[in-house]
């Protein structure tokens, strides 16, 4: 047999294009394609569930859907958007993103970086499978509560399809986030410098933090639920000496931790954005730096703020704790107005979702001290109040942080560069109809609607309030109708980018887009946490540096 | 035009705390007034944060929008600026904290001595009220919820328990919800100071027909609560109404 005979290496043949390629793919960018997609492809899903609870919730006594269908409505609704949308986007734009900030080829593990993709792929999709099942999917909340959790009164296998599905997904987390903090600690480009690290890829390290601590109480929780539900324990039976209360504080003990892991990268996301188009340095790096893990510290110590109604907890500490946290979130948010203060602003799409995300996680961080208060939570504890507080973070905090970096580093990922005015008109109607539809809830909360009610009766107000909040849920989808088309339509159009259209700072910006397989041919000496700045402006020269 | 922008805002925002004043019940027990103040200051703190720092934000947008391709001046620091920011939320927390602790060692503190107490189990999906000693017990089910009477002006016990699931007791028309919870014993007071019928929700997720596990609690005089405790009485006598 001659030598051309011989097969070609299995590697090589997968390296090329095709959907072999991408299901045997190591690198963190395609990595950090697929978790991204995945992830948005889970909040269309969650969010077709929140147009079904507004369809449901738009006038008292509706009957659209049963008690059970809303239960498991807004199960998965909740367990979709925070760990099959939020999370994972994050974890996808860090994929993407750091290896190429620091410098690096790729990420410290990549055989495990896909590992964890897919585990949490696997995962996501079995807690959803739930819903085919004779039972029904998981109708217990994103918290699921021990005893209502379980198999007394949770018979069904769309509960253990939950439990084992979340499991998988928190081991992903958990790998990805050792793989984050060794990367970045280990896998620098000569000159970056720990205090040269981009915003964002600090707001990395200190989510990953956080969710090495926090997970493995997740993990651990949902393991002892699994061991109640099948294998005779009575962790949470108070009949034979469980209790429910720790149900709650192991879960809560991740809970709270997992709320800032779903901020924190997006306020990176958003220290990016507003320096860029500002033509401006961050105000006040170390300040910004510092806080973060000043909040992933305090995180720690707030999880039973989530139990100030259970009678079984002190009050006093965590009322204390969680008002602490508001001093780290107030410099990052002097220091956003400090960056912006005397710039050059331009109001392109990813500012304008950034101003967005400003105003509303404002308000979403007013409410979270005031439910922080126990004789304010006595009463908004389990309300529309608290359902707005944490939808005015994650709503309108989070999701429109992931708006902004689509339309900021999409030119980056794919070398096209979405339709600004399509995309200055879904910023209207996203903001319209975000604050249309979780504004009025504050409201009904203080009157006295509590969640997860899939429907009211005919009170003064209630019903008006709720159809308004159900308009603001259409307006919103008309956004989101007309986000996909502005996609769909600038691939097909495939406008030529340059490398860097917005006038980047950091490293992503100096290579090609789309970046090459090793991602840098050629690096910009690096003496600022700006490389590619400096390299753009060396009239500043020694000035610019750090 | 920024003036009447800005004149635009604040009325909106005052607007908007009017009807938050509107919606906010008036709390009639004494535990709620003291808890309407804690309301009162946080809405009010934080609408003032709100109106400065969105002010800032916005005002910064319009004020340094892009004019030209001059690059702006590239400071980064200003230590001062960054104490002062830092210092004032944290001088701020503090006194909500201390406002805070005030108003809730108040709402929880116990009487050495109650003139009634209720003991209160949930179920699924309703409630038992038992008022021990007194041979009156209530017991709901969805379709018809249990009421509660307590005297007006005279300190009630309320013993919370679950026999199931998790539930949370709350009376919004009181401004207090408590969790009840299988295992775990809570106990709080109310000292009802106005007359009247209020109605009470599960708020904690229960299952099905949690929407509907709903009760009411009335306030009345304390002669006209001895009579109905005692026509509660004669009729927990005849087997017809025996308790669950």
């Amino acid at each position: 047999m001659s030598e051309a005979a011989l097969p070609e290496p299995v590697t090589a043949a997968l390296a090329r294009r095709g959907i072999l390629s991408w299901i045997s793919t190591t690198d963190h960018k395609r990595i950090g394609i697929l978790y991204m997609c995945t992830a948005i492809g889970f909040f269309f899903t969650a969010g077709v569930m929140a147009l079904l609870i507004r369809a449901q919730l738009a006038v008292p006594n509706q009957s659209i859907v049963t008690s059970h269908q809303y239960a498991q409505l807004f199960t998965l609704h909740g367990t979709a958007m925070i760990f099959f949308f939020v999370v994972p986007f994050a974890f996808g734009l860090a994929n993407f993103l750091v290896p190429l900030q620091i410098g690096a080829p790729d990420m410290a593990f990549p055989r495990l970086n896909a590992f964890s993709y897919w585990i949490f792929l696997f995962g996501a999709l079995l807690v959803m499978s739930g819903a085919a099942t004779n039972g029904g999917a998981a109708a217990t909340g994103w918290y699921a509560y021990a005893p209502l959790s379980g198999i007394k009164i949770s018979a069904g296998l769309g509960q253990d399809l939950w439990i084992i599905g979340l499991l998988m997904a928190s081991i992903s987390s958990i790998l990805t986030a050792i793989n984050m903090v060794t990367t970045v600690f280990i896998y620098r480009a000569p000159g970056m410098t720990m205090w040269r690290i981009p915003i964002f890829t600090w707001e990395i390290v200190a989510t990953s933090l956080m969710v090495l601590m926090a997970f493995p109480s997740l993990a651990a929780d949902l393991s002892m639920l699994l061991i109640d539900r099948h294998f005779g324990g009575h962790f949470f039976d108070p009949a034979a000496g469980g209790s429910p209360v720790l149900y709650q504080h192991l879960f809560w003990f991740f809970g709270h931790p997992e709320v800032y892991i779903m901020i924190l990268p997006y306020f990176g996301v958003i220290t990016e954005i507003v320096s860029t188009f500002s033509r401006k340095p961050v105000f006040g790096y170390t300040g910004m730096v510092l806080s973060a893990f000043a909040i992933a510290g305090l995180s720690m110590g707030v999880w039973a703020h989530h139990m100030f109604t259970t009678g079984a907890v002190s009050d006093p500490f965590f009322s204390a704790v969680s008002f602490l946290i508001a001093v780290p979130t107030g410099i990052k948010f002097f220091n956003w107005i400090g960056t912006m203060w005397r710039g050059s602003i331009a109001f392109t799409t990813p500012m304008l979702f950034a101003i967005g995300f400003l105003l509303n996680f404002l308000i979403g961080g007013i409410t979270g001290v005031m439910v922080a208060s126990p004789p304010i939570d006595f009463h908004a504890e389990d309300s529309y109040f608290l359902v707005s507080h944490f939808h005015y973070v994650l709503g309108g905090g989070s999701l429109f942080a992931i708006f902004a970096a689509i339309f900021f580093w999409f030119p980056k990922v794919f070398g096209i560069k979405l339709n600004e005015a399509w995309g200055k008109t879904c910023f209207v109607l996203e903001f319209v109809g975000f604050n249309l539809t979780f504004f009025p809830m504050y409201f009904l909360g203080v009157m006295g609607m509590p969640r997860r009610v899939y429907t009211y009766p005919n009170l003064p107000g209630w019903g008006l309030l709720n159809s308004l909040a159900t308009l603001g849920a259409a307006i919103m989808a008309v956004g989101v109708i007309l986000f996909i088309a502005n996609v769909v339509a600038s691939v097909r159009r495939r406008e030529p980018v340059g490398d860097d259209p917005w006038g980047g700072f950091t490293l992503e910006w100096a290579t090609s887009s789309p970046p090459p397989e090793h991602n840098f041919d050629w690096l910009p000496p690096i003496r600022s946490e700006r490389p590619t700045f400096d390299y753009h402006h060396p009239e500043l020269g020694k000035e610019s540096a750090r | 035009m920024t003036l009447r922008v800005a004149a635009g805002a604040a009325l909106l925002l005052a607007g908007l705390a009017g009807c938050g004043w509107a919606a906010l019940p008036t709390g009639a027990t004494s535990q709620a007034t003291l808890m309407r103040t804690d309301w009162t200051v946080f809405t009010l703190t934080g609408l003032g944060v709100f109106a400065i720092v969105a002010g800032l934000i916005v005002i910064s947008a319009i004020v340094w929008r892009r004019r030209g391709d001059a690059l702006p001046i590239q400071f980064r620091r200003n230590l001062p600026v960054e104490i002062v920011t830092t210092v004032i939320p944290l001088v701020m927390v503090v006194l909500l904290f201390a406002l805070t602790y005030r108003v809730e060692s108040a709402v929880e503190r116990l009487t050495a001595a109650p003139a009634v107490v209720v003991d209160v189990l949930a179920f699924r999906w309703s409630w038992r009220f038992r008022y021990p000693g007194k041979n009156v017990q209530v017991v709901g089910t969805p379709q018809s919820p249990p009421e509660m009477v307590i005297p007006l002006g005279e300190t009630t016990r309320i013993n919370l328990s679950s026999a199931d699931v998790n539930h949370a007791m709350w009376v919004p028309g009181f401004l207090f919800k408590r969790d009840a919870i299988a295992g775990v014993h809570n106990a709080f007071d109310w000292h009802p100071e106005r007359l009247g019928t209020y109605v009470g929700r599960c708020a904690e997720f229960c299952g099905l027909e949690h929407a509907f596990m709903t009760f009411s609690v009335r306030v009345v005089s304390p002669n006209e609560f001895a009579r109905w405790l005692a026509a509660r009485q004669t009729r927990a006598a005849a087997p017809a109404d025996a308790p669950r």
